[in-house]
């Protein structure tokens, strides 16, 4: 558990380090994943070490937004506002964005796999 | 024996916000499981939904919350990294149909965020507002890292993602019938999209090749997004 810990966190910092190095307004931690997602297709393999971090700490990805989401209580004035707009483009853009992604999706699948799906 | 001054003491813990996230978290599974799985009624949304009603009927006040449940947000960065691995583990199954699934989101997933922040600037939302609808298709843990670069209010970024979550993953079946999308890597892929981790589990409810697929388009979508977004709106 801790070695895993110690390869997230060195990541990390591997990532932060690499978006300062070149002025990258991208978040640390993102380039730290695909540092650390290369790595793994070079050795092709992942460590038990830290394949046990990783099935220990992921389960609870959702936990870690609650405290973010709660601030939410400081923009009940702009729910109010801007709620229902918000709601609606929301709305739209599920209702267009939903069919077309699929179609998409299938239309490259028939075109490239000779009509079979 | 004072039980009043204890209980305060309690109270006034800086450990408070970081137990009540737990407890409401694991109180928001426990919900999530004996509904079976409905949407609307996701871990996250019941334990913000309680905390939230903590804060306002009581006098823990936000700051002091949020002082003692900081160290759950700090751990986002190395949770984020993780998702490396099962990455890495997925990506034998994308292998097959790599390039459809690069255009579904890439193309995909530009139609659906331009209706979207085109949508609420029409309706006259206001500019951070619309900022933060440019974070809709990807997960809340992405965009939280870049909300503050591009002028979004994390908060209202987090609630967008969630609701766009919830509505997507109830929208989805019926939209499929619809309009005749029937391949499961299609439905995956449009259910990582367009609803992340909500239509995630919708997803794997559909079945394993629609849940990978998913699961693979939230990671996408979520390191392109975080790769771009910043360049191009910051």
């Amino acid at each position: 558990m801790l070695y895993g810990l110690i390869v997230l966190f060195g990541y990390l910092l591997l990532g932060e380090f690499v978006a300062a190095l070149f002025a990258w307004p991208v978040p640390g931690s993102v380039l730290g994943m695909l540092l650390l997602f290369a790595t793994l297709v070079v050795r092709d393999r992942v460590s038990p070490e830290l394949n046990a971090s990783s099935k220990g700490l992921l389960p609870y990805l959702p936990l870690f937004i609650v405290p973010a989401s709660v601030g939410i209580v400081n923009y009940v004035d702009l729910l109010e506002q801007q709620g229902l707009i918000i709601l609606l483009a929301m709305l739209v853009s599920l209702a267009i964005g939903i069919p077309v992604c699929g179609w998409v999706a299938q239309w490259a699948i028939k075109r490239i796999k000779g009509g079979s799906l | 024996m004072n039980i009043q001054h204890a209980w305060l003491a309690a109270w006034n813990s800086p450990y408070l916000g970081l137990f009540l996230t737990l407890l409401s978290f694991q109180l928001g599974l426990w919900v999530f499981r004996k509904s079976q799985q409905k949407p609307w009624l996701h871990p996250v949304m019941v334990s913000v939904v309680m905390l939230c009603l903590i804060v306002w009927l009581t006098d823990l006040s936000f700051e002091r919350y949020m002082s003692s449940a900081k160290v759950l947000s700090d751990l986002l960065g190395p949770v984020i990294v993780a998702l490396a691995i099962p990455l890495y583990e997925n990506l034998r199954s994308v292998r097959r149909y790599w390039l459809p699934f690069v255009l579904a989101n890439v193309l995909g997933g530009t139609v659906t965020i331009l209706v979207a922040v085109g949508a609420l600037w029409l309706l006259g939302g206001s500019s951070d507002v619309v900022q933060s609808m440019w974070t809709k298709s990807i997960t809340t843990a992405f965009a939280l890292q870049i909300a503050p670069g591009i002028g979004a209010i994390p908060a209202i970024a987090a609630a967008i993602i969630m609701f766009t979550g919830i509505f997507g993953a109830i929208m989805a079946p019926a939209l499929f019938r619809l309009c005749g999308i029937t391949a499961p890597m299609a439905q995956g892929a449009s259910l990582g999209i367009c609803a992340h981790a909500v239509g995630t589990s919708k997803a794997l409810e559909l079945g394993s090749e629609q849940g990978a697929f998913a699961a693979l388009s939230m990671s996408f979508m979520g390191i392109l997004c975080a790769l771009t977004l910043p360049v191009l709106l910051g």
